[in-house]
């Protein structure tokens, strides 16, 4: 187990060095001159040069990169087009996108594997064809359009919930949910239709293995053959989904921030393209990266956790 | 039954009594005072874009004046006619004859939100910031100031380099905002932590979510501020806001987009209240700026730029009346001229001026065929990429389609829509500017051959002498005539083509009063409260 994360670890640092490369060649690849965009209405070429030369656009790239990642790596991001410290706003915003995306992942799973679960045990029936439709619908909606219409009717008609913000679970816990229970249901409604689809045919390859036959052969009730059995294995690869949906989460967040005003790391990264804060936009990007890369590390060392075989070959057997 | 005299006398008294006390009443529902506004609570008001550094020498956006607006006092302000007076001065400048010495009497007895006394040395201090600091937007605003004396603690002399009419119009926007000197030498970076002269003092930012201010225990005139915080949310998805408006979440929303503007006025929780600004929005036509900005002029040699004939056709093909009832649903002021109806400065300087917002077809046509240019093409370069400014650029086109002029639309980011227009890569540009008090503000810097924003590459001697005498003139009957012949030059050479003056619509719940919306656009909240 420890050669395994070892190796693993390993390549994950290779991945996010050279994804730095990436991010700081990419955002220079955008079009537009970022003095002008920082500038605002006021492109006096002094102004403009002052910010050129604040921002060290003014020299080479690979003399601004090394400037850059040297301060990075002892943990200083900069300042921000605000006079911010780019590391505090990632500190401070990065933890409710995560929020937003486990509360996410918490609907949209209790949802799909319960939907995913019920389709499979009564394949061919009616639930199973509702199961499928509502992933359909859930799958096709868009974000957008289905935030506004929840803000619309519980936050504008009826006052259930407000309309948008965030307020820190430290702060008030009940208003932490209340702000986040709208945007959990949207960014989880198209997670949901996927785990949907996958736990239902990861389910009937389970239900229709020689392992759950035996299981019933010998006297087993149904609940705990599928509840014991046949979901435990079929979870390997609602995980794995899951893994990978997290980063589209993630990504997805940019729209359900923007639409509920909460101040998350997707919605840092969009301001930060459209103001051409290239500081901000490196350190976002930069934690994005190492996130993902993150992200599939734990993945990895959950995936061999739940399938022993893993640990001891080092590979996922399907 | 027998009433005495005494007795019909009592009642009549009293009956005149509760009639005199009801229209009491009556009277002072329709006039609200300030005792009718409660003291304390927080007014949340949703911002359309974010504000920048918080530091008035660095800061270069305009809503970052919307919050400088409660926590900075500056040397001038404006009252709600634009006219500049006095606010951390005592009174307008005293200017001598040679117009090169401005002499500004300060207030006393008034501090900073740190404690620290305000004074003629704190005001030197900070112009001399200003005109020194590497990256100071604001050095460029004050040029002309060539040094800063403090001889007493009331008394701030400016001396100039040369003369310049805009220069207390300078000092009541960023410009005259002053710095405590103690925030300044404590060494870390002001933006984080800014401190003046307000009614509320800064407490907290969260970078992209909000900006909290609190009512200041060292503001000298504080018994008129009755609110005990104010948070300024980032709320940048126009929709949003304004559903955020109707929920209650907020209690202000800045600049209403023009789609939902219908839905707030029928909403009975909800006062829409609007400003013309002082700003415009209008069309760059590329004449002169083939080497890119401030570099030398030559004539690009498009359609547009070779021919004046052309682009007075160009003009006349406009119906700005149309323009804003098809594109803007006709919220908007549409106008032939970048001084707005709402500035001081607009009746004497265009009053008998050419101004037709109806389309001229069969003049636009003469001229098309006067200007001996065989199917003129024009690519017009759109400054955003939302569908309104899309509207724009369509309607625009099918206007100038019908005089035989062929336009081509690009939408572009905006961002890169302005380095396009600022190398030259253009033939028209749809784009604007917010205004300025000064008419200088809204001029100088678009047609002037030095001027920083002359994207159109216009360069004009005659133009030059004249902008640059409406600067050194002191006199508004002097500055006046200069601008009204600055404009004719403008209108028949036409560098520009200014086509509205943007309507703001700002929505305000119906449980907060005392909020003021000026031409400049601004959203001011320094004597505002819920009601009782």
């Amino acid at each position: 187990m420890g050669g395994f994360l070892l190796r693993k670890a390993g390549a994950a640092l290779i991945v996010v060095f050279l994804s730095s490369i990436v991010v700081f060649i990419g955002i220079r690849a955008l079009p537009g001159d970022p003095a002008v965009a920082l500038g605002a209405e006021n492109r006096d070429p002094a102004v403009m040069a002052a910010i050129r030369q604040s921002y060290g656009l003014d020299k080479p790239l690979p003399v601004q990169y090394v400037k850059w990642i040297s301060k990075a790596l002892r943990g200083d991001l900069g300042l921000d087009a605000r006079q911010l410290p780019v590391g505090h706003t990632i500190i401070t915003r990065l933890p409710i996108t995560l929020e937003l995306a486990f509360l996410a992942i918490l609907v949209g799973t209790v949802i799909g594997v319960l939907a995913g679960v019920i389709a499979a045990v009564r394949r061919g029936k009616p639930s199973d064809h509702a199961a499928t439709a509502t992933a359909l619908v859930g799958l096709s909606v868009p974000h957008f359009w289905l935030g506004l219409m929840m803000i619309i009717a519980f936050a504008v008609d009826l006052h259930w919930l407000p309309a948008s913000g965030y307020v820190s679970f430290r702060a008030h816990p009940i208003g932490n949910l209340e702000h986040l229970l709208m945007p959990a249901l949207v960014l989880g409604t198209g997670l949901s239709a996927v785990l949907m689809r996958q736990t239902r045919s990861a389910m009937l390859n389970s239900l229709s293995a020689d392992y759950v036959r035996t299981a019933r052969a010998k006297g087993l009730s149904e609940g705990v053959v599928i509840g014991k059995h046949a979901l435990r294995n079929s979870l390997i690869t609602v995980t794995t989904v899951i893994g990978l949906q997290l980063g589209a989460l993630i990504s997805g967040a940019v729209i359900t921030e923007q639409i509920f005003v909460i101040p998350g790391f997707g919605r840092l990264t969009l301001d930060a393209v459209n103001e051409r804060d290239y500081t901000l936009l490196q350190g976002v990007v930069l934690v994005a990266a190492a996130g993902y890369v993150v992200v599939n590390l734990l993945v990895d060392v959950a995936y061999s956790l739940l399938n022993p075989r893993i640990r001891v070959s080092g590979a996922a057997e399907r | 039954m027998k009433v005495s005299f005494r007795r019909i006398a009592s009642l009549a008294l009293v009956a005149a009594c509760v009639a005199a006390l009801a229209a009491a009443v009556a009277a002072a529902r329709t006039t609200r005072s300030s005792a009718d506004i409660k003291n304390g609570g927080t007014l949340t008001i949703g911002l359309a874009e974010e504000p920048d550094a918080l530091d008035p020498t660095l800061a270069r956006t305009f809503v970052g004046r919307i919050v400088f607006l409660a926590m900075c006092e500056k040397l001038y302000d404006l009252d709600s006619h634009l006219n500049i007076v006095p606010q951390l001065a005592t009174a307008l400048p005293q200017v001598s004859k040679d117009k090169l010495t401005y002499t500004i009497k300060v207030r006393s007895g008034v501090q900073f939100n740190d404690g620290t006394p305000f004074n003629a040395a704190a005001v030197k201090t900070t112009l001399e910031r200003d005109l020194t600091l590497k990256g100071s937007v604001r050095a460029s605003e004050i040029s002309p100031i060539s040094s800063v004396d403090a001889p007493n603690a009331t008394t701030v002399v400016l001396h100039l380099k040369s003369p310049y009419s805009p220069l207390t119009a300078q000092l009541a926007d960023r410009a005259g905002m002053i710095l405590s000197p103690k925030a300044l030498a404590s060494g870390g970076t002001f933006a984080q932590n800014p401190v003046c002269v307000g009614p509320f003092m800064f407490k907290d930012r969260v970078a992209g979510d909000h900006i909290t201010l609190v009512k200041s225990p060292y503001y000298y005139n504080k018994a008129k501020v009755h609110l005990a915080s104010i948070v300024y949310r980032i709320m940048t998805d126009p929709s949003s806001r304004t559903q955020a408006l109707r929920a209650g979440d907020i209690q202000v929303e800045d600049r209403i987009q023009s789609t939902d503007v219908p839905t707030l006025q029928k909403d009975s929780g909800v006062t829409v209240k609007k400003a013309v600004t002082i700003g415009y929005q209008g069309l760059t036509l590329n004449i002169g700026n083939k080497n890119g900005l401030l570099k030398p002029y030559a004539n690009v040699g498009s359609d547009l730029a070779k021919s004046q004939y052309l682009r007075t056709a160009f003009d006349a093909a406009l119906d700005r009346t149309t323009i804003n009832r098809v594109v803007f649903g006709g919220l908007n002021q549409p106008d032939c001229y970048p001084i707005a109806p709402v500035s001081p400065w607009y009746e004497p300087t265009t009053k008998g001026l050419a101004c037709d917002l109806h389309a001229n077809v069969n003049l636009a046509k003469q001229l098309v065929k006067a200007s001996g240019i065989a199917n003129p093409s024009v690519n017009l370069m759109l400054g955003g990429t939302d569908p309104v400014t899309a509207r724009l650029g369509q309607v625009i086109q099918s206007m100038e389609n019908a005089v035989g002029i062929k336009v081509s639309v690009t939408p572009t980011q905006f961002t890169t829509a302005l380095n396009k227009a600022d190398a030259g890569t253009f033939d028209a540009f749809a784009v604007g500017w917010s205004g300025r008090v000064d008419p200088d503000g809204n001029i100088y810097g678009f047609v002037a051959t030095p001027g920083t924003l002359n994207d159109s590459g216009f360069s004009s001697s005659k133009l030059d002498y004249i902008l640059n005498g409406a600067r050194k003139s002191l006199t508004i009957k002097s500055r006046t005539t200069l601008y009204r012949a600055a404009m004719q030059i403008i209108h028949r050479q036409r560098p520009l083509i200014y086509l509205y003056h943007p309507v703001n619509y700002y929505g305000v719940s119906k449980k907060v009063d005392g909020v003021q919306i000026y031409g400049d656009g601004l959203i001011r909240v320094n004597a505002a409260g819920y009601t009782k």
